[in-house]
């Protein structure tokens, strides 16, 4: 049976190529691209995952009919580098040509058509129907390398104190904000920022990774191999207050630092942590064992969610699927059933677990988003994931929602005399108040009540029982029942889906 | 969708930006799966998935650049599966270069399969044809109801139902230019098709006259009915007359149609540029629109082309895409985002252009704060 995909959650390899050069401007891509593939990459979506209006380094060859033909895109190639030569626009910039997934599909292959362009200019096969975005990035980085800087890179020595940040590219989920927390994370063990690679950095500077002591890799997704390939030691970014606390006390020890980041780290427990700390002792902290979590994101942060939300917090985790899937995780199929069946309270994710929460009408759930696909602003620098400010931000934005479920679903008598009655089983609807008193209810009515209330978030269980009573309780007078039936709470539970 | 994963990643993010909210089903096209021939078979699986959502009466199969360069030979796909009808929808970039054509494609497919060609017409409907604003076909199906119109329907529609019914109407009118196969379909099943649209006074006097006499509706009705509106319109325009000079360009094939209305309105319109490609259904808006005073009509446009004339037409206002707004902005110039921004409001009758303009205007009001944007970022200002 082959593959079914529901719902896509990681793009291409080509992708990966295109957001990982175009961020250094004195880059210039063609991309070997149906018009489609351009403008989606380049225009349409990252004007929502990156909130800018478009990417300007990269020009298309608009792939025809008469490419996919039989002519080949060289000659297509070849025209679409004179255009931007001729009209200045590669001026102090290197070209490099990238194949999509329909130029690899009719077998382009420009490695010779590049050394016939600008001198220096190069072909980068994406592999696009291949790869995902997590290995094209792992990929392009070591490529950029091995193309662009280790041959000027035998010359530079190493310079004690400084340290690489490899990763992010476009479209990464919120990398701005954790991009900042890390890069304060590594000032406060004591290191000195060298490049931030590819986001701050051009491609006339990537020879400058080799002065590095120290790199950090801001993903687990990708950027390892680089890092293995530049020799020097190097660790993860950091997440949760443990992971965030060894990764402070590792750098210092690499970088002969120690005690400016044990220091670093008694210091930040008196400021950043001390919300944590004052959370903790009050009444917020209660909730965390009943509050559970499911998360869709990169690995990355399904790693430091289930660290610091889990093991830290002890909110219970309800699933993780990461991004990419790693073997034995739920894919958006198995995702998708769980969230109709049984959301968590809280729902980290893409626009498609929204999209699932909203086919279950799952009101009771919180969404957060914390992965793409999915359209978001994530520019300001205060809303990190990772790093000490992350665990904050993140236990701040849980702890407000709670709060809004609480104003939301806390039982108020008010609330209850508007709206629809479900249930309502003909027009003479006689008001409950006509009847005072408890109805008694059948054992297995009971028991069905019980099952539907055990399937919804614990915090608003508390008014679901009771708008569930009265609704059942309401249908039963209107039908003349002196009690409540298994066969009657099943009708109203099932009004109450709709 | 049967693709590569990046196009599907695009795609489906673009969809769900603009509201689908539907769960999207595709099969893997990788390496593997096209090198052993498994186009047909994954595009199977991918259908028989889909046909297990409760109440699916309809499965698009959109094809796209790999799957029409691997080969997606449609009597290998099932016709029905369970109740839903399978629809293959051929729309590769590299043949099909703009998306009001993949629309146009994608309808035609849906009406061939689904439209009843052999009801008995009911003469006196109409089928509007265009991705509207929803209150549009509202105000347009009221004022032909006062000429005698028994019933309109939308296309494409809210409902599956729309594309069945859509064989029994007595005429057809295209509301945007590009619905090329679309309208072929239409005039195979014998129903005529009203030329131009109801935009701005005099093309919506000459729409509604065009309806009456092709579905022969009583003339001094109908008569009474464009006159009417005609003089709302006019009223409309004198109270909010608009000057200045505006670019139209954007990439949804209906730009020419708002450089009408707003050259109408007393704008000064000398550049527009669309994705389409030149065709006789855009024909009259350009040639009454070169009339007015248009100097440059570009089809099938780059951004290259949209900066150019940036230079030579220094405009008081863009409707663009979003990296050409993107350019204007940085010098200064208000801009906005055709798409979003004029495909959220009412824009035929006079209805539209009074929504239409009333917004044009108010943000052409708004231009020091894009002047001061630009200087503070970027112009003397910046280092200050």
């Amino acid at each position: 049976m082959p593959k079914v995909i529901r719902d896509l959650s990681d793009s291409s390899s080509y992708w990966a190529a295109v957001w990982t050069m175009c961020a250094m401007p004195d880059v210039h891509v063609i991309c070997d691209a149906p018009i489609g593939c351009f403008n989606l990459v380049a225009t349409a979506v990252p004007d929502y995952t990156d909130a800018i209006p478009h990417i300007e380094n990269i020009t298309p060859s608009v792939i025809t009919e008469t490419e996919v033909g039989g002519s080949g895109t060289g000659p297509a190639v070849q025209r679409t580098y004179e255009n931007l030569r001729d009209e200045g626009i590669l001026d102090g910039k290197k070209l490099i040509v990238v194949s999509t997934a329909e130029s690899e599909m009719i077998g382009s292959d420009l490695s010779d058509l590049v050394t016939k362009l600008q001198p220096g200019t190069t072909f980068f096969h994406s592999e696009s129907l291949s790869d995902d975005e997590w290995l094209g990035r792992d990929r392009v980085l070591q490529w950029l390398w091995e193309n662009y800087g280790q041959a000027a890179a035998a010359d530079i020595q190493v310079e004690p104190g400084l340290v690489n940040i490899i990763g992010p590219t476009y479209g990464c989920f919120n990398a701005p904000s954790d991009l900042h927390e890390i890069k304060r994370t590594i000032e406060g063990a004591g290191g000195r920022l060298n490049l931030i690679f590819p986001y701050e950095a051009t491609l006339a500077q990537i020879a400058q990774l080799a002065k590095a002591q120290v790199n950090v890799v801001l993903y687990k997704e990708f950027g390892h191999t680089l890092a293995d390939s530049l020799g020097q030691p190097w660790l993860h970014a950091p997440m949760g207050m443990q992971g965030t606390t060894q990764f402070v006390q590792k750098l210092g020890e690499l970088l002969g630092t120690q005690d400016k980041a044990q220091a670093f780290i008694a210091q930040e427990k008196k400021t950043t942590l001390s919300a944590i700390w004052d959370l903790w002792k009050g009444p917020q902290s209660d909730w965390f064992p009943t509050t559970n979590i499911g998360i869709v994101a990169c690995g990355t942060y399904v790693d430091g969610f289930t660290a610091f939300l889990g093991n830290e917090l002890g909110m219970p985790i309800s699933f993780a699927s990461s991004r990419p899937l790693r073997p034995g995780e739920l894919d958006n199929e198995g995702v998708r059933q769980l969230l109709h069946s049984n959301p968590p309270a809280f729902v980290f994710g893409s626009i498609n677990e929204k999209i699932y929460l909203s086919e279950a009408g799952a009101r009771y759930t919180n969404f957060i988003p914390a992965s793409f696909p999915g359209p978001i602003v994530r520019r300001a620098v205060g809303t990190p994931f990772m790093g000490y400010r992350g665990t904050v931000y993140l236990l701040q934005e849980i702890v407000n929602r709670l709060y809004e479920v609480l104003f939301n679903f806390l039982p108020v008598d008010s609330a209850y005399s508007k709206g629809p009655r479900p249930g309502a089983t003909n027009g003479a609807s006689k008001p409950a108040a006509d009847k005072p008193g408890n109805l008694p209810w059948e054992l297995e009515a009971k028991a069905a009540l019980d099952a539907a209330l055990d399937q919804l978030p614990f915090l608003p269980r508390i008014s679901a029982s009771r708008e569930i009573q009265m609704q059942a309780e309401q249908a039963a007078h209107e039908a003349g029942l002196e009690k409540v039936t298994a066969e009657l709470i099943q009708q109203v539970l099932a009004t109450r889906k709709n | 969708m049967a693709t590569d994963t990046g196009c599907l990643y695009g795609l489906t993010f673009v969809t769900h930006f603009y509201g689908a909210r539907k769960s999207i089903l595709a099969p893997q096209l990788g390496t593997s799966e096209l090198m052993a021939g498994q186009v047909v078979e994954g595009t199977r699986a991918a259908i028989e998935v889909a046909a297990k959502e409760p109440g699916c009466q309809l499965i698009p199969v959109v094809s796209l650049c790999v799957a029409e360069t691997a080969g997606l030979p449609e009597e290998m796909l099932p016709k029905k599966i369970g109740d839903a009808e399978v629809v293959l929808v051929r729309v590769p970039a590299y043949a099909i270069h703009s998306h009001p054509e993949a629309k146009d494609v994608a309808l035609a497919a849906l009406l061939k399969r689904l439209g009843n060609a052999t009801a008995p017409k009911e003469k006196k409907t109409l089928a509007l044809l265009g991705e509207v604003f929803p209150a549009d076909p509202l105000a347009i199906d009221n004022l032909l109801r006062q000429m005698g119109v028994e019933a309109t329907i939308t296309l494409p529609g809210r409902a599956i139902d729309d594309l069945r019914r859509a064989g029994h109407v007595g005429a057809l009118a295209p509301l945007h230019p590009f619905y090329k196969e679309t309208t072929a379909v239409f005039r195979s099943w014998s129903i005529p098709v009203v030329g131009g649209a109801p935009v701005g006074i005099s093309g919506s006097y000459a729409w509604l006259k065009a309806v009456g006499s092709l579905l022969e509706l009583d003339p001094k009705l109908v008569n009474d009915v464009a006159e009417a509106e005609r003089a709302r319109a006019e009223a409309m325009l004198k109270a909010q007359p608009l000057s200045g000079r505006i670019f139209v360009t954007g990439y949804e094939g209906t730009e020419l149609a708002y450089a009408r209305l707003l050259v109408e309105a007393g704008a000064e319109v000398p550049y527009i540029s669309t994705s389409i490609g030149q065709d006789p259904l855009v024909l009259p808006d350009e040639m009454w629109l070169r009339a007015r005073g248009t100097k440059e009509i570009v089809y099938r446009k780059s951004l290259e082309d949209d900066v150019a004339a940036l230079d030579k037409y220094p405009p008081d206002f863009v409707l663009g895409t979003t990296p050409f707004c993107a350019i204007a902005k940085e010098r200064g110039i208000p801009a906005m985002y055709f798409t979003n921004q004029l495909a959220s409001r009412p824009f035929f009758l006079s209805t539209g252009m009074a929504a239409t303009l009333g917004f044009i205007n108010q943000t052409m009001k708004g231009h020091e704060r894009y002047q001061w944007m630009q200087s503070f970022f970027e112009g003397e200002a910046a280092d200050a």
